[in-house]
């Protein structure tokens, strides 16, 4: 499990897929299914879930992080 | 006996070649008939000429140009029917000829509308490669998010796949991604509509281990890639990735190689300095993504394990921040939402994968089989890139013409054969007439014989070259068709003479049909390479002629060893072929010399 805080993107690989994407510029892309209060484009949050090794996806932009659960930070 | 049988089996394949050859079979298309009228006539006379073919037949024709009028060229439209009236009518007196007014076309370009937009199938150099092969008889599987039937894809074949998300055999796409990547493998082409696919003869396997979300399990890959495997396919596609070192999905990837399948994997998209999983391990071709000028994209990854780079695009985007179509990979596939079919552009090593794993499939199908050896193929024929310090390109730009041809200089099939034969203007038809059905058959086994002997050498000798193509016919059959040629006044030698190979040279001078024995043996090979060794281009022509002499001698003692002094028996026989083997080992040794003085 960890916790990870960055700006929600849209991200134009694949078909609709979200990254959260930290300061010092690490992408990881958000496990789809994850809650859509989550996925609004420059959403600033703290993040805390699971990175899934034994998933691959067709957008390939980074680790897949796997939401457990959120919380929005001030803008 | 054994002479009817080779007599037998040159004919099956003389009738075989003239039946699939487009350039003779059937020689193009036309749909109007060109009038070239004499020069002497006034142009009043030719408009009555005119006048009379719309009377007679109702058709209007029109100058060609308008340079037309002064040249007198005019077409009208008509078919074979007409062109054949035509010919049969009193306008033969009037015409210096009448012609099928053929359609030219420089290579196989596809009819489909939206075509133009495919730059990236230009920038892999596809249209030559076409001419080849379409990639008939090889099995691409797709492991993605399943496959729908869009209407591009109605031509193209499919085998049976399977949905591991679902657990079920029908396979079809809930997403986008997988039909969309399947187009660029295999999209219908030449079907008028929509795009076109790189190798769209071969037939796509949908597997489907994405959800309509985007992403799958390991486990569920790798049953995938074991399940093509075992279901013959020939080449695997993944346009997915992760970062996860998995033991399951490694030992299904080396299972699939040893099993002869070529796997293609794209290398990520996060601008990071190695490929992604699985396109990271060694059994796996691993594909960045260039844009439109052939540049590394901004989110391609690079560096360790990119083995090739290809067309992946990058969309963009106008002032609203849509994404535009026009620097992305253009395919038909689904709408998620809807379900429908639609024409869209998308970028990512997803979109990169599937044109190497297109060309694989090419490649395959002209006979290589060994997963190592397409990777090879692949890689040697790529575009070299000099300045790579990154490794942003693997082994260089894939080039889909460069694959084919180096895929075949390492096959020889029936078709190079004739495809050399028409080269060195063996299939004119006039050449067939005139040569004399006599002497054509033998010349056509010297010349196949001399081609033979080249292809021992082939890693030696540039098959290609116009020096050893001429050298090969002048040595073994001669320009032979020269011979039945007779014209007035003039005296026939000189035609015999060019129309002789160099063992017949003292036989041709002499108006004689026996063999010289100075002319047909390995003297002159040996003096032309002692003088043409040295020369870039003519030692080639040396290296021909001497094979090219020993396929003939050969030939001769094999079927007519009819000499001057020697007689025809078993003397004659065996200096024939004796100079045979003698010529062949002069050759060879002078091409392995030749090709280490380029080296």
């Amino acid at each position: 499990m960890i916790t990870v805080e960055g700006r929600v993107q849209r991200s134009s690989m694949g078909m609709g897929t979200w990254a959260l994407v930290t300061p010092d510029g690490t992408t990881y892309e958000i496990l789809k299914g994850a809650p859509q209060e989550l996925l609004q484009p420059d959403l600033a949050v703290r993040v805390t879930g699971i990175v899934r090794s034994d998933v691959m996806t067709m957008a390939m932009i980074g680790p897949v992080l796997d939401v457990q659960q959120f919380e929005l930070l001030p803008p | 006996m054994r002479r009817l049988g080779l007599i037998g089996l040159l004919m099956i394949g003389l009738i075989w070649v003239l039946s699939s050859l487009p350039g003779l079979a059937h020689r193009g298309v036309f749909d109007s008939i060109v009038l070239d009228f004499r020069e002497d006539l006034s142009i009043a006379q030719v408009e009555q000429q005119i006048q009379q073919l719309q009377q007679q037949y109702g058709v209007q024709a029109q100058p060609n140009s308008a340079f037309s009028a002064s040249d007198r060229l005019y077409v009208v439209p008509g078919d074979a029917q007409l062109l054949r009236q035509l010919r049969r009518s009193d306008l033969r007196k009037q015409v210096e000829a009448i012609d099928a007014n053929y359609t030219f076309q420089a290579f196989e370009v596809p009819n489909d509308p939206e075509y133009s937009k495919q730059w990236n199938l230009r920038n892999i150099n596809i249209e030559p490669a076409w001419d080849e092969t379409k990639g008939a008889g090889v099995t691409v599987a797709v492991i993605d998010t399943g496959i729908t039937q869009v209407p591009d894809l109605k031509n193209t074949e499919f085998v049976a796949g399977y949905d591991f998300v679902n657990n079920r055999a029908d396979a079809n796409d809930d997403n986008g991604h997988g039909t969309h990547v399947a187009g660029t493998i295999a999209q219908s082409t030449n079907n008028g509509y929509g795009v076109a696919g790189i190798a769209y003869a071969a037939k796509l396997m949908p597997l489907k281990v994405l959800s309509a979300l985007g992403g799958g399990t390991v486990a569920d890959i790798a049953e995938a890639i074991r399940f093509a495997a075992d279901h013959d396919a020939d080449v695997i596609n993944l346009s997915l990735g992760g970062f996860g070192d998995t033991h399951v999905l490694k030992e299904a990837i080396d299972d699939a190689h040893r099993k002869g399948v070529v796997i293609v994997a794209a290398a990520g998209n996060s601008n990071a300095n190695a490929a992604a999983f699985p396109a990271r391990y060694a059994n796996v071709i691993a594909v960045a993504a260039l844009d439109a000028t052939g540049s590394k994209t901004p989110y391609s990854n690079f560096g360790a394990g990119v083995d090739l780079a290809a067309p992946g695009g990058v969309l963009h985007r106008d002032d609203q921040g849509q994404a535009r179509g026009s620097g992305g990979i253009l395919q038909e596939t689904i709408d998620p939402e809807s379900g429908q079919s639609q024409f869209v552009a998308l970028q990512g090593t997803s979109m990169a994968a599937p044109h190497v794993a297109g060309v694989a499939a090419l490649v395959k199908s002209i006979g290589i089989q060994e997963p190592q050896q397409v990777a090879t193929v692949l890689q040697q024929s790529a575009q070299k890139v000099q300045d790579d310090p990154l490794n942003h390109f693997g082994a260089g730009r894939l080039d889909a013409t460069a694959a084919v041809t180096l895929a075949q200089r390492e096959n020889l099939d029936v078709k190079d054969f004739w495809r050399w034969l028409r080269n060195n203007g063996y299939l004119n038809l006039r050449f067939w007439i005139d040569g004399g059905a006599t002497a054509f058959l033998p010349k056509l086994a010297m010349v196949l014989g001399s081609y033979l002997l080249a292809w021992f050498l082939r890693h030696y000798i540039p098959m290609g070259s116009l020096a050893l193509g001429s050298g090969l016919v002048t040595g073994s059959a001669g320009l032979w068709f020269l011979r039945g040629f007779y014209i007035f006044d003039l005296p026939q030698f000189p035609f015999r003479i060019l129309g002789s190979s160099i063992p017949e040279l003292g036989g041709a001078i002499q108006g004689s049909a026996l063999l010289h024995p100075f002319f047909a043996s390995v003297l002159i090979p040996f003096g032309l390479i002692a003088l043409l060794l040295g020369h870039p281009a003519w030692k080639w022509f040396a290296v021909g002629s001497s094979l090219g002499v020993a396929a003939s001698l050969a030939i001769s003692a094999a079927i007519d060893p009819a000499m001057l002094w020697l007689g025809s028996g078993a003397l004659a026989q065996g200096f024939l072929l004796v100079n045979a083997l003698l010529c062949f080992g002069l050759g060879s040794l002078a091409a392995k010399a030749a090709a280490r003085s380029e080296a």
